[in-house]
């Protein structure tokens, strides 16, 4: 806590009170900035398509209507786009977890060789333009097919493997803040008990960062999830996911707003529930690593 | 811990022998700690090896030969050339024009992108730093964009961009500032559409990360100031905003490069035939490589952007290690 905010406080002159009043205002403004969005998304996805057409400037829905709910499932196979979202997402995070936790808590805890250099690596990946990697991996992946035999474009297998990757190193980072919380002396207490690094690793550490790594698991899911990029070229047919599949609400003629909206909070909310739940340790982690505190 | 009272404390020698038998993993010659710390890293490594190096390795072969849709299977067999390079930096060329308003354009996004979400961020952070009811939920609110799905949020902007039905375009009526309706998403203005979307989509982000360097600034520092008498915006001016550089120092880098290379907001927003004002460098690229399946371009092309993001970054890092700034994410 800073001091400042008492200081305001104590000398409640005329000014101060403006400059609080001010503040407020300003961060009601705000707060209405980021949350329009998702109110429009909300309230469209309960219009009739007709209303969408009336002029001017409705805030509030005059009456609930829940068909978009329904009709949006029969378009086209939504229903199969969210089960490859969720099962491309899912794997991935799974995947990713388990090799960033362990890079993790080497990184948080060793002292190697290189190490300085594996974490100029990791930051460097951020910086990396996906289609220079994309371009390479179709021609991989389109050789592979060729060559050896084994379909890899438009299999989850192919994308998973992508994408588990592409989100290895932003975990890493993650996965170290937290480690980095929990204390050493705690393994050792468990290696004087007789545990071997391994179990100390799995049975007192790992339990422990579980909160940590369940937010870091929901950034990669979020991740994959909203990966357009790869999937727009290695993920079609049979696994395109929501992220691409959502496109067909626009067709050439006209978009199927309010059906769009009403999948599109459907995607949203158990993101969002979750995030109100985890949300310690998500903003815990997410200024790990940039914020000495 | 009362081991050592009960005398089971086991020496050093049997714990390390002990580890020794249960792990059966080659060292290396290493001593055991270290063997294991790499034995740790290697998945990770190994993962990255085939999707982040060899990827690069090879998209940088590839950009001096040749490689096409008939030289997708066999693309050791395509002509060496320079000839990407020496059209891509042509001014006059088909592919050169608009490699270079696609450059342009991106910092116009970039450049435009941080400063909002830097802006936007501190303000917000400091209107969260300061006492009230409700503190926690007003954050909550404000990282609502950074959670929200991508694709779902960039969808609403669209929509709400919409020229004939948009909210956005109906407000502006109605509040008198503009007489007829707008055209975000084509045209001149998709460039500023895009540059919205992600300040809006990223501001959170600065927020928060602001948000806990101002929450671990000493406060002897403001003792300090209002001891001296310092006004609102002289503690700003000489203490809040020098204490947070090193945070802004990571804020602006991550925004200049990650602006660089977004390629979902551009895609969702602008869709596959992207006005020129908004074809930033990551949809040019796209659409040229695999629109006409021209992959040695597309490389060439990539490349350029890679190495413009790092020429940007080690050019900021140079700065900001001039100026004493500490810390950073490089």
């Amino acid at each position: 806590m800073s001091v400042l905010p008492e200081e305001f406080r104590l000398s409640s002159s005329g000014r101060d009170l403006i400059a609080d009043a001010f503040a407020k205002v300003v961060l009601v403004l705000v707060l209405l900035f980021a949350l329009f969005p998702i109110w429009m998304m909300i309230i469209t996805s309960f219009k009739q398509r007709s209303e969408l057409f009336q002029s001017g400037v409705t805030l509030i829905p005059q009456a609930f209507h829940v068909e978009n709910y329904i009709n949006m499932w029969n378009r086209f196979p939504l229903v199969d786009y969210f089960l490859n979202s969720l099962i491309i997402s899912g794997v991935t995070t799974i995947i990713c977890l388990l090799v960033a936790s362990l890079a993790a808590y080497s990184f948080s805890r060793y002292d190697f060789r290189g190490k300085d250099l594996f974490g100029l690596t990791i930051l460097s990946t951020q910086m990396i333009p996906g289609v220079l990697i994309l371009i390479p991996m179709f021609m991989l992946f389109t050789m592979i097919q060729q060559d050896v035999g084994i379909q890899m474009t438009n299999t989850y297998h192919g994308i998973i493997f992508i994408y588990s990757t592409f989100t290895v190193p932003f975990a890493i980072w993650m996965l170290r803040g937290y480690f980095d919380t929990i204390p050493t002396a705690l393994e050792e207490a468990a290696r004087i008990d007789g545990c071997t690094r391994t179990e100390a690793l799995f049975r007192i550490v790992l339990p422990l960062a579980l909160p940590g790594i369940a937010a870091t698991g929901m950034f990669v899911f979020i991740i994959a999830f909203n990966e357009v990029l790869f999937a727009s070229v290695m993920a079609n047919n049979d696994v395109t996911p929501f992220a691409i599949g959502i496109q067909e609400f626009s067709t050439n003629t006209q978009t199927y707003w309010t059906e769009m909206m009403a999948a599109a909070t459907v995607s949203s909310l158990p993101l969002l529930l979750i995030f109100v739940l985890f949300q310690k340790q998500i903003v815990s982690g997410l200024t790990a690593g940039s914020v000495k505190q | 811990m009362n081991l050592k009272e009960d005398g089971i404390l086991p020496s050093i020698a049997t714990i390390t022998q002990t580890v020794r038998d249960r792990i059966p993993l080659p060292s290396f010659g290493l001593e055991d700690e270290t063997a294991f710390a790499y034995w740790l890293l290697l998945p990770a490594l190994a993962m990255m090896f085939v999707i982040h190096l060899i990827p690069i390795v090879w998209g940088f072969l590839i950009s001096f030969m040749a490689v096409d849709a008939s030289y997708l299977t066999n693309w050791t067999q395509a002509p060496f050339t320079v000839d990407h390079y020496l059209t891509i930096f042509d001014w006059n060329s088909a592919v050169g024009s608009r490699f270079w308003f696609a450059l342009r354009q991106t910092f116009v996004f970039g450049i435009g992108t941080t400063i909002g979400v830097y802006v936007l961020g501190l303000v917000t952070a400091l209107l969260l730093n300061r006492n009230f009811r409700g503190k926690l939920a007003a954050r909550t609110v404000v990282l609502v964009p950074y959670i929200a799905p991508a694709v779902a949020t960039v969808f609403i902007w669209r929509m709400m961009f919409s020229s004939d039905t948009g909210i956005i375009n109906e407000l502006l009526v109605s509040l008198g500032l503009i007489s007829d309706d707008i055209f975000w998403l084509v045209g001149e203005n998709s460039i500023y559409s895009i540059t919205i979307v992600n300040v809006w989509k990223n501001f959170p982000f600065a927020a928060i990360m602001l948000y806990a360097g101002l929450q671990s600034i000493p406060e002897q520092l403001y003792e300090a100031a209002a001891i001296d008498g310092a006004s609102r915006w002289a503690t700003f001016r000489y203490v809040t905003f020098p204490q947070l550089k090193p945070v802004t120092a990571v804020i602006v880098l991550l925004m200049i490069v990650w602006s660089f290379i977004n390629f979902t907001i551009p895609y969702l927003l602008l869709g596959q035939q992207p006005s020129q004002s908004g074809e930033v460098l990551m949809l040019f690229i796209y659409n040229y490589a695999f629109q006409n399946t021209e992959y040695g371009l597309g490389a060439a092309l990539s490349v350029i952007l890679l190495v413009v993001a790092m020429v940007l970054s080690y050019l900021y890092y140079k700065m900001t290690m001039r100026s004493d700034v500490q810390g950073g994410a490089v």
